[in-house]
């Protein structure tokens, strides 16, 4: 079954999908609902829209790729289906940003774990922010619908040998430790998620919500680019597009006009409030783009005495979240850990080294084992985030200082990290990090990492997880949006995707911004064929 | 490159023109970048290029003056990894540079642009000797003054130059290891057997 080409079908089928870079003229189009991204944000919403009867467009500005183009092959998915290449980065080139932009966003190329949002985090943003309605009880119902349709369930298969690691040195260290949900079906545990799933086990939003919506006659444009929201008076009368190339880089010089009542924008953290500020819409406490978060991640890697091949098998089976709140929700910042997949180029783009010091390392992946940490930014007084704004050609960037605080972070994890891998059998320890020797005993390792550099580019620093920018809220002085994503000053506008939440969650995203897309949506629906 | 910019003068700028591009940083890079324009380095993409090892590759965003810079730091990078016999090895640094041509094409303007004013920066015969602190051009130097000034920007206590050291072998070395004729290198064995027999995507149509 899994390998059955829902994209294909559809396509040949009669879906209403177009291929922006084709496009000869420029064009005026309709509807009663304009969703701007196809990620986990506007996949979610746009299928719910649908199914409530509403006529929905899509406008996505990556390209659609599906299981013909998944052949596994790292530099093609870099090139492909990540923002800018592969090559996005913080405005100092301090941390390597990996998203996706393709259709599905980047659900198309995540690893599927799977998360409810932690109690401490819907508590603080409550507290803090005034969400309402979003308590763990309130909240339950909208997990328990987005695992059923996205069919997400604890991973069944014994994990791999790079998470058993991690299993391993949690049970060793007494430390809490769990295995991890994943939104797949039958899936056969081969380790290409972040290059799109070659065997449509993935459910993603390419797979599911996308397709479900254009089963109900939604429309899809991709290729496209949503450049300006424009205003007249108190409402958005429509968008402006920009038709680009089948690279995805250059502009054809096609325009396209999208006119609707309502306008979703799910174009994600950095993306979404890039589109607002390009938009210039009214934003009276210049908080759009500022608390963006990132869950900044450091790593190590261990060379372990069997072979590991962290290539294969599914990417993430176990976390531990040992020390996520373990210093109290507004402490010293708590990270989750994780594993990342290792194939060659991940790995040697990742490894900041050259020649035979580089060599050494890469020829070892069969015995490599690595942990992550993500950093739960957002909860303290020295953890306010970036900030997006405009290049001179109107694409976002985002200026995201390291503060102390998230530097004292780095060095607990990396000790954390150390010190599991040895606890987990590892013949030697490095740190991904331009001044670590490869260390061969634990006190050994424990003793250099209290000193060694903390600093921007020799400690490799990376995110998978961009939110915030667009922060939800009541108070229209300290948030951008309401509770259920609705704008604070523009009537029929509303954001449903990552951006909107005013901390990093603490856990992987992806089924947090599922949940409030799929109860902004179903309440937004309800707004507007009430309306009707 | 213009010969005549080699002058005295750049050289004697050596320590304190290399801390100030440091302090400075983007903005003294954007200068160099104009400074480069202005004395003959290539400004325009390669366009159609036969190597010597026979193929010809399309060259999108880097120079002939960027060719000849990585045809010096690539096999430094990659060293370890190159094949030995002359022709195959010399056909793996070719190939390597087009796959980084064609990686950077997909980064898009932005990072086209800052990419820009780095190898105009090493380019610049004036720049080159006083912050990258190699004597001699690119298709003279010697593997070991090539491997001193990679060490010299990773070891630097300025930012920018580490910054500038990962853009290097980062791209360099995705674009190596990272290819299927080197994946043996790392010991990766390729995808699953499985997903090549089964799955319609690796099926001849
Ligand atoms: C490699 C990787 C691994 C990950 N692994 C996990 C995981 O295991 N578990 C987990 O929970 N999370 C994971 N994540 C993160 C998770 O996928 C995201 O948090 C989630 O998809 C965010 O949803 P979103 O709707 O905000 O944005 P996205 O899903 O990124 O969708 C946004 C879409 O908007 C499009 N867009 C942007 N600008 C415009 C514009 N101007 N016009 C039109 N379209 C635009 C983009 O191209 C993109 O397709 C991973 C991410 C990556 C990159
Ligand atoms: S492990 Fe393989 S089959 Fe399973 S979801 Fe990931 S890419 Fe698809």
């Amino acid at each position: 079954m899994s390998k059955y080409d829902i994209i294909g079908a559809g396509l040949a089928g009669g879906w209403k999908v177009t291929d922006a870079s084709t496009l000869t003229a420029n064009q005026v189009v309709e509807a009663d609902v304009v969703v701007i991204g196809t990620g986990a944000g506007g996949g979610t919403t746009a299928e719910i829209l649908a199914a409530a009867g509403l006529d929905v467009i899509l406008v996505e500005e990556g390209r659609l790729y599906y299981q013909k183009d998944f052949k596994m092959d790292e530099l093609f998915s870099y090139s492909h289906l990540y923002q800018e290449g592969m090559s996005r980065v913080t405005a100092d080139g301090g941390i390597s940003i990996l998203q996706g932009r393709c259709v599905g966003g980047s659900t198309t190329v995540n690893w599927t774990s799977s998360f409810h949002t932690p109690d401490p985090t819907l508590k603080y943003w409550a507290d803090r922010f005034g969400v309402k309605n979003a308590s763990h009880a309130d909240m339950a119902p909208w997990f328990a619908n987005r695992e059923k349709r996205l069919n997400i369930h604890p991973w069944t298969v014994t994990p791999n040998e790079n998470n058993a690691a991690l299993q391993r040195a949690s049970e060793r260290l007494g430390w809490a430790w769990a295995i991890i949900p994943r939104n797949v079906k039958g899936c056969w545990n081969s380790g290409y998620c972040g290059f799109g799933c070659p065997t449509n086990a993935k459910q993603g939003m390419l797979l599911t919500t996308v397709p479900g919506a254009l089963d109900k006659g939604a429309r899809l444009y991709h290729g496209l680019r949503a450049e300006r929201l424009v205003m007249q008076g108190d409402r958005l009368s429509h968008l402006e597009a920009t038709a680009l190339d089948q690279d995805v880089l250059n502009p054809t010089g096609v325009k396209v006009t999208l006119r609707a009542k309502h306008f979703v924008v799910a174009a994600s953290a950095i993306g979404s409030p890039g589109l607002l500020l390009r938009s210039g819409l009214p934003d009276p406490y210049s908080l759009v783009g500022k608390r963006t978060f990132l869950h900044p991640v450091n790593a190590t890697v261990a060379i372990m005495p069997n072979e590991v091949n962290p290539f294969y098998g599914a990417p993430q089976s176990i976390y531990s979240d040992e020390f996520v709140w373990k210093k109290g929700v507004e402490g010293p910042v708590g990270y989750k850990l994780e594993v990342p997949p290792l194939h060659p180029a991940m790995s040697a783009g990742v490894l900041p080294a050259h020649g035979e010091a580089l060599y050494e390392q890469i020829h070892q992946l069969p015995h490599m084992q690595s942990i992550i940490a993500l950093l739960r930014d957002g909860f303290h007084e020295e953890s306010q985030g970036g900030q997006v704004s405009l290049r001179d050609d109107g694409s976002p960037v985002l200026d995201y200082p390291v503060t102390d605080y998230l530097w004292r972070g780095f060095r607990d994890a990396y000790l954390t990290m150390a010190e599991a891998q040895f606890a987990a059998g590892a013949k030697g320890v490095r740190l991904v990090h331009m001044d670590s020797p490869l260390f061969s005993r634990w006190p050994e390792a424990k003793a250099a990492i209290a000193d060694i550099p903390l600093e921007l580019h020799r400690a490799r620093l990376f995110t998978a997880h961009q939110m915030g920018g667009c922060g939800m809220g009541e108070d229209p002085k300290t948030s951008v949006v309401n509770s259920y994503g609705e704008h604070h000053h523009v009537a029929n506008l509303s954001v449903h995707d990552a951006s909107t939440f005013p901390t990093s969650i603490g856990a992987n995203p992806q089924l947090s911004v599922y949940a409030f897309a799929a109860r902004n949506a179903t309440h937004l629906a309800g707004r507007l064929t009430d309306k009707a | 490159m213009a010969s005549g910019v080699q002058s005295s003068e750049g050289i004697a700028m050596d320590r304190r023109g290399f801390l100030r591009a440091g302090l400075l940083g983007t903005a003294a890079l954007s200068t160099i970048s104009l400074g480069a324009s202005l004395s003959g380095c290539a400004t325009t993409p390669a366009g159609t290029v036969a190597h010597a090892s026979g193929a010809t590759a399309e060259y999108r965003f880097l120079t002939r003056d960027d060719l000849v810079l990585l045809r010096a730091l690539v096999p430094v990078i990659v060293a370890p990894g190159l094949p030995q016999d002359p022709t195959a090895r010399q056909a793996a640094i070719d190939g390597t540079i087009a796959r980084m041509d064609q990686g950077i094409y997909f980064f898009g303007p932005a990072n086209q642009h800052e990419l820009r004013k780095l190898f105009d920066l090493l380019n610049f015969s004036v720049t080159r000797v006083t912050l990258a602190r190699v004597w001699s051009s690119w298709d003279n130097a010697s593997p070991e003054a090539v491997n001193a000034f990679l060490n010299r920007w990773r070891d630097s206590n300025i930012g920018l130059f580490n910054k500038a050291y990962i853009g290097l072998t980062k791209l360099t070395n995705v674009s190596f290891y990272g290819y299927r004729t080197n994946w043996h290198l790392s010991g990766y064995p390729g995808p699953p057997q499985p997903e090549l027999q089964t799955l319609p995507q690796f099926q001849a149509s």
